[in-house]
């Protein structure tokens, strides 16, 4: 035993010697003591805790020359008695003799501790305005020394977090500037100044200081840039930086108009100044001009965008191509051009199932108009944006027995289907418009509707239109005019003053609408003008407003959000709720939940608790996740407005995304005992189910089959019956090519899809505004693009089994319009094999190509010439469309045409083929992407033509013919498209 | 040979010459030297590292700090004893394995028994009995140390004091007289609890003093505020006696009764 112990390594067994040792009087005693005692202190820090006292009074006094060390291992002893501010304090007193590389338990914790302290501090500082000059310098040197030791050792990430929390913005750029790869460091710095900063004002100044360093940057990243700058609201800074086309559409799919229009007119200005010549050095990259023309030096130099081809012109007709591009990017900017690809798009991909409406019209009793109008709302939902309205024209006798608000419906429901037709939507709607003058032919009803549907064709891209509906809306006594955002204030107000309470409704929306996210003064007007009246639609209509007013203000709207919520009116506390939502939106802010909770549990009324839930899917659409979990108690609530208000709160923050937990929660719900319980599961499902296929979650099938049984059940009760029809409608939204998406690629929220969510949550109150969920459709497809904005052809792969992603299988009974549509594209080993045909024609394109590369960039100013030859030549490498079908075991991945429809779950799988002709600009899987043209020379093939809105005008117009009057003579002969058949209301 | 530890082996001869002499300030200082350069052995505890001399340098170090706490007792220092005494321990508890046991262990640990029981810190006695190995129960000069304690708990305070004559060891003096005081002032606590008054002669017995002279001593400076009168020694207790605290029973019982009755009317 004795030599077992000797063998091993002899350990001491108490402390207690060198605890004793410090009492010794000679000061090496001590020091010897003290330094042993450190070391060991893992082990015998209850030994040691009961001596803290004798070590303090070491590091007390000031004549001992080792104070640190007793100040460092009272640290330590304090950290195993889980004290931690009293071993932070002990620490910052052991000043260096505190190793922050230490890699213990220890050290971790204080430091972790020791920058919570710092940056608490920071914040707090920052937030008092006042100079922090409490903060103890000892702690600086703490974190600044673990910053440091971080960028030394190539931890930039772990750097530039800490700095973003401690608000020390020069170490942040300190950390970016040293990181090796500062481009991967900045757009990290991005996403993280997103999703982790919280405070508005302080988010701003760090997207600054990254504004700044892209700036510095030998080759800035535009987009980024620009990206930042959007963030920020500060157009001026991108006149800078604008440059490729790419970054326009980026720009335009965010959605913030404001600084769209910014922007835009940014870049007039700057085609007025002189143009100077191309080869400018760097340093005069202040106009725009000139910023484009290094910009193409660069582009060159990396070949990283279309644009270079047109750059390489010399300085003669680059006065022509500035003013060509300025007008394409002004296109884009202004959303024309992805409004016009993205309808060609849902047009030529439409898979609505016609079958289905059929079905729900059958069962649907004609005399129950609220199923009637569901019916239509259903039909408008599905062909939203597709502008196919082939159902309203095959049933226009049954479109007829609308009455008052149902024809209302029925006429706006056709801007659902032509959204965005912008051109011709003046025209599509003329039939139904009020006469200027004349007093109107139709019935009021009608007139309203049809504005109405004009507002949704153009929102958010007013500007034509404004003047019209201003106009309109003075000369005619219709009722109600839903004019979305583009009326002026004057207009507005004057309508709220006549105190009618139906417009005086729409009028508090559409104010709210106008001034999204502004928080103007104007809130507080409406406030006191919603004390005043009477009419609880017009409080409701302004208590709304006002909400719209203070989306995403964040603790701006903290004030606004305390008067209303303390109202005693529980229709203004329901404002109240939806401006906690807006303001927060996405941001799934603690204080916010908190309130709202609170909230959902305690107000007396039952619209002010379901709001409440509501509200928080708004607040937590950023993660959806989270949502299921945190209202999964709400859902079980015995208050049925409760219940309501979570399934929608799913629905919205779970919106497209086919989450598991959410589909599970919804389920019970869909069969609740109370009718409007089981209304807004069904449409809370629906939303969740958009675009999943039945082979990703066989729950999807199920559902669908519930939805047709509710709907044919003669005994279903008409609320979950008008859910269900909607629901259907909602399931195959925009002809089964678009998704509910409140986030863009870029994280960023997009206000209109936000908005109209919200707005959409209010039809309990006013059926229509169902409408308001088109708005936040956003079509699921990659679109490339070449330089002319065409679409050409072009392949790229998804590495996923097609049954997962493909569109549902129509209905049993086939119609003439399903089997027209069956998939196309079912990729099998034939494809395969051409794939490797390809290829190889590629390669040996490839060799030629090289040689004609070579020439072509001797003869650089060529190139566009020979560009626009190539294409009158009409030879060229045409790839057959493999639409081939073929009833083989299901490939492991399938080859997508340009353009073609990419769920939001399958862009993990999209890869792009290297050997393909064009190469993406942006490596991005859905959306619009600018490809760039690896072979110029050659011909291209354009798969969308330019003219499918007219031809989708004159196919409509073939439909039409069915109507009373014989149209043949208008029927597509020019341009514009034939506008339907004003239907007749028979009853 | 080790420059370090001839040095140290030269100090201690000095230390030991001196310690014979009873020249208790140079030994003092010498020992202070000592302690020091004992700390630049790295085989020494905590560390125990592994060195060739490292039984060499443990054997010597323990050596000295024996001495040291043998020192502490001739000059009568209960602080520096436990001082010494802790360092010594761990070359008996923890190096045990790897050095001849020394003649001086069990006397040195029955001197710690004792102060412990000097100092009237009767916990920790128990631990560090618990501590020893049965063998080492054995030894005369821990169970002497044992026996003094269950005499002392029993009360048999006469036995404590007779315990003096048969010390095992010439430094256990000491302390047995720092113990006969504790005893005694175990024993005038009780008494002054217990009488109001003694007989000269009785206290004399009670606080087995050998002579008046000596309790009289003893008053004079323990216990000032006895009084001696007509051959009786007064304790002052009824002067000081405060009345004893009341239990508020009555307080209590309303209370409860009322928190009863408030129970019932809420269910």
């Amino acid at each position: 035993m004795a030599a077992a112990a000797a063998a091993t390594a002899t350990m001491v067994s108490s402390a207690g010697g060198l605890l004793a040792m410090l009492n010794e009087s000679h000061p090496l005693l001590k020091l010897h003591a003290l330094s042993n005692l450190n070391a060991f202190v893992d082990s015998f820090w209850p030994e040691i805790s009961t001596s803290v006292p004798i070590i303090e009074s070491l590091y007390e006094d000031e004549e001992f020359d080792q104070r640190q060390l007793a100040a460092l291992l009272v640290s330590k002893v304090f950290y195993y008695l889980g004290e931690l501010n009293d071993s932070l304090s002990y620490a910052l007193g052991a000043g260096p003799m505190f190793d922050v590389s230490e890699d213990s338990d220890y050290v971790h914790t204080l430091l972790a501790k020791a920058i919570d302290e710092y940056a608490s501090v920071k914040s707090k500082a920052a937030e008092s305005n006042d100079e922090a000059d409490k903060m103890d310098p000892r702690l600086e040197a703490i974190v600044e020394r673990m910053l440091d030791k971080c960028i030394l050792d190539g931890k930039y990430q772990q750097a530039i977090g800490m700095a973003i929390e401690c608000r020390r913005l020069d170490k942040l750029e300190e950390a970016i500037m040293k990181s090796d790869n500062i481009h991967a460091t900045l757009s990290y710095c991005i996403n993280i100044s997103h999703s982790f900063v919280n405070l508005r004002e302080y988010r701003h100044e760090v997207l600054r200081l990254l504004v700044k360093v892209y700036k510095k940057l030998p080759s800035p990243d535009y987009l980024s840039i620009c990206q930042c700058l959007m963030f920020l609201d500060e157009a001026e800074g991108v006149d800078d930086a604008l440059l490729a086309l790419q970054i326009a559409f980026d720009l335009v799919e965010n959605e913030h108009q404001a600084f769209l229009l910014n922007v835009r007119n940014l870049l007039s200005s700057a085609k007025s100044q002189p143009s100077e010549p191309a080869q400018q050095g760097p340093a005069a990259a202040e106009s725009g001009q000139n910023l484009i023309a290094t910009a193409s030096e660069d582009v060159q130099m990396t070949d990283g965008t279309q644009a270079s081809n047109v750059n390489v012109q010399e300085a003669d007709p680059k006065e022509v191509t500035y003013a060509e591009r300025l007008t394409k990017i002004k296109g884009i900017l202004s959303g024309e051009t992805s409004i016009q690809l993205t309808l060609q798009f849902l047009y030529s991909h439409n898979k609505s199932d016609l079958l289905i409406l059929k079905t729900i019209k059958q069962s649907v009793e004609p005399r129950n108009s609220v199923c009637h109008s569901a019916t239509i709302y259903a039909n408008a939902i599905m062909h939203a944006g597709t502008t196919v309205d082939t159902f309203l024209r095959e049933n226009l006798d049954w479109l007829g027995r609308a009455t008052n608000w149902a024809k209302f419906s029925a006429t706006a429901g056709l801007g659902v289907i032509h959204r965005g037709h912008l051109q011709q939507g003046r025209s599509l709607m003329a039939p139904y418009l009020p006469q200027s003058g004349a007093g109107g032919g139709g019935s009021p009803y009608s007139e309203g509707g049809a504005l109405y549907a004009l507002g949704l064709i153009h929102a958010n891209h007013g500007e034509g239109i404004k003047q019209f509906l201003r106009d309109s809306l003075r000369s005619t006594n219709v009722e109600l005019l839903e004019l979305l955002m583009k009326i002026s204030m004057t207009t507005v107000k004057t309508v709220l003053y006549t105190d009618s309470a139906v417009a005086g409704e729409a009028a508090g929306i559409s104010m709210g609408l106008l001034m999204v996210g502004t928080a103007s003064e104007k809130a507080g007007e409406m406030l006191a003008y919603a004390h005043e009246t009477q009419h609880e639609k017009i409080i409701r209509g302004l208590a709304l407003g006002i909400a719209l007013t203070v989306y995403g203000r964040e603790e701006e709207a903290d004030t606004l959000i305390e008067q209303m919520t303390r109202d005693q009116d529980p229709i203004l506390r329901y404002g109240g709720m939806y401006a906690l939502a807006l303001a927060y939106s996405g941001t799934a802010n603690n204080k916010a939940i908190r309130q709202l909770l609170h909230f959902a549990v305690s107000d007396v009324s039952d619209d002010v608790r379901r709001t409440a839930v509501l509200a928080l899917g708004f607040v937590l659409y950023s993660e959806p996740e989270q949502t299921p979990r945190i209202v999964s108690l709400l859902s079980e609530s015995y208050n049925p407005h409760v219940r309501y208000g979570a399934a929608l709160a799913v629905g919205i923050s779970c919106a497209g995304t086919g989450l598991s937990e959410a589909i599970s929660l919804l389920e019970p719900l869909t069969s609740d005992v109370v009718d409007f319980v089981r209304q807004g599961a069904l449409i809370a499902m629906a939303m969740v189910m958009v675009q999943i296929s039945e082979a990703s979650d066989s729950r999807v099938g199920a559902f669908r089959r519930q939805l047709e049984k509710i709907i044919l059940d003669k005994h279903e009760d008409t609320m979950s019956k008008m859910g269900a029809i909607l629901a259907s409608g909602i399931l195959d939204a925009g002809g089964r090519n678009v998704t509910i998406k409140l986030l863009s690629k870029t994280k960023h929220d997009k206000i209109t899809a936000v908005v109209g969510l919200a707005v959409f949550s209010q039809f309990w109150y006013w059926y229509p505004l169902i409408y308001f969920i088109s708005l936040s459709f956003s079509p699921t497809a990659f679109i490339g693009l070449n330089y002319d904005l065409k679409v050409p052809r072009f392949e790229f792969l998804s590495h996923a089994k097609p049954s997962l992603f493909e569109y549902p299988r129509p209905t049993s009974a086939p119609t003439t319009t399903s089997a027209a549509k069956l998939p196309t594209a079912v990729l099998s080993t034939s494809a395969k094999a051409k794939a490797r045909a390809t290829k190889k024609e590629a390669d040996q394109k490839g060799i030629t190509e090289k040689s004609s590369g070579a020439e072509s960039s001797s003869a650089g100013s060529n190139t566009g010439k020979g560009k626009s030859s190539g294409d009158k030549d009409g030879d060229s490498m045409q790839v057959d469309s493999l639409t081939e079908k073929k009833a083989e075991p299901e490939s492991s991945f399938e080859i997508l045409t340009n353009p073609a429809r990419v769920v939001p779950a399958q862009e993990k799988f999209i890869k792009f083929l290297e050997d393909s002709r064009y190469a993406p600009v942006k490596l991005a899987p859905s959306g619009f992407s600018l490809l760039k043209d690896l072979r110029p020379t050659e011909p291209e093939v354009l798969s969308l033509t330019d003219a499918p809105s007219s031809t989708a005008a004159a196919a409509a117009a073939g439909g039409s013919t069915t109507g009373q009057q014989g149209s043949a003579s208008a029927m597509a002969v020019d341009e514009e498209p034939q506008p339907p058949q004003p239907f007749e209301y028979t009853s | 040979m080790d420059p370090n530890l001839t040095e140290v082996s030269q100090l201690f001869e000095r230390f030991k010459a001196a310690f014979m002499r009873n020249d208790f300030d140079t030994c003092d200082n010498l020992l202070s030297q000592l302690k020091v350069l004992l700390t630049k052995f790295r085989s020494l505890p905590p560390l125990f590292e592994e060195t060739p001399k490292a039984i060499h340098e443990l054997t010597l170090a323990r050596d000295i700090y024996e001495h040291a706490v043998v020192l502490s007792v001739k000059i009568e220092d209960q602080d520096a004893f436990e001082r010494d005494f802790f360092q010594l321990k761990p070359y008996y508890t923890d190096a045990c394995g790897r050095l001849p046991p020394s003649p001086q262990e069990y006397p040195i640990l029955g001197l710690n028994l004792l102060r412990l029981l000097v100092q009237n810190r009767i916990a920790e006695f128990h631990t560090e009995l618990e501590l020893l190995s049965a063998t080492a129960l054995e030894n005369p000069c821990i169970k002497h140390a044992v026996e003094l304690e269950q005499s002392f708990m029993e009360g048999a305070y006469n036995r404590v004091l007779s315990a003096r004559q048969t010390v095992p060891h010439e430094t256990y003096v000491y302390f047995m007289d720092l113990l006969a005081k504790t005893v005694r002032d175990e024993i005038s606590g009780c008494s002054e609890k217990a009488y109001d008054s003694l007989s000269i002669n009785d206290a004399r017995k009670i606080e087995m003093f050998s002579s008046v002279q000596d309790l009289f001593e003893y008053i004079k400076e323990e216990h000032p505020e006895w009084e001696i009168k007509n051959g009786f020694v007064i304790f002052q207790r009824a002067k000081e006696s405060a009345p004893c605290k009341e239990i508020p029973s009555l307080q209590l019982i309303n209370q409860t009764l009322s928190y009863a009755r408030e129970l019932e009317r809420i269910v």
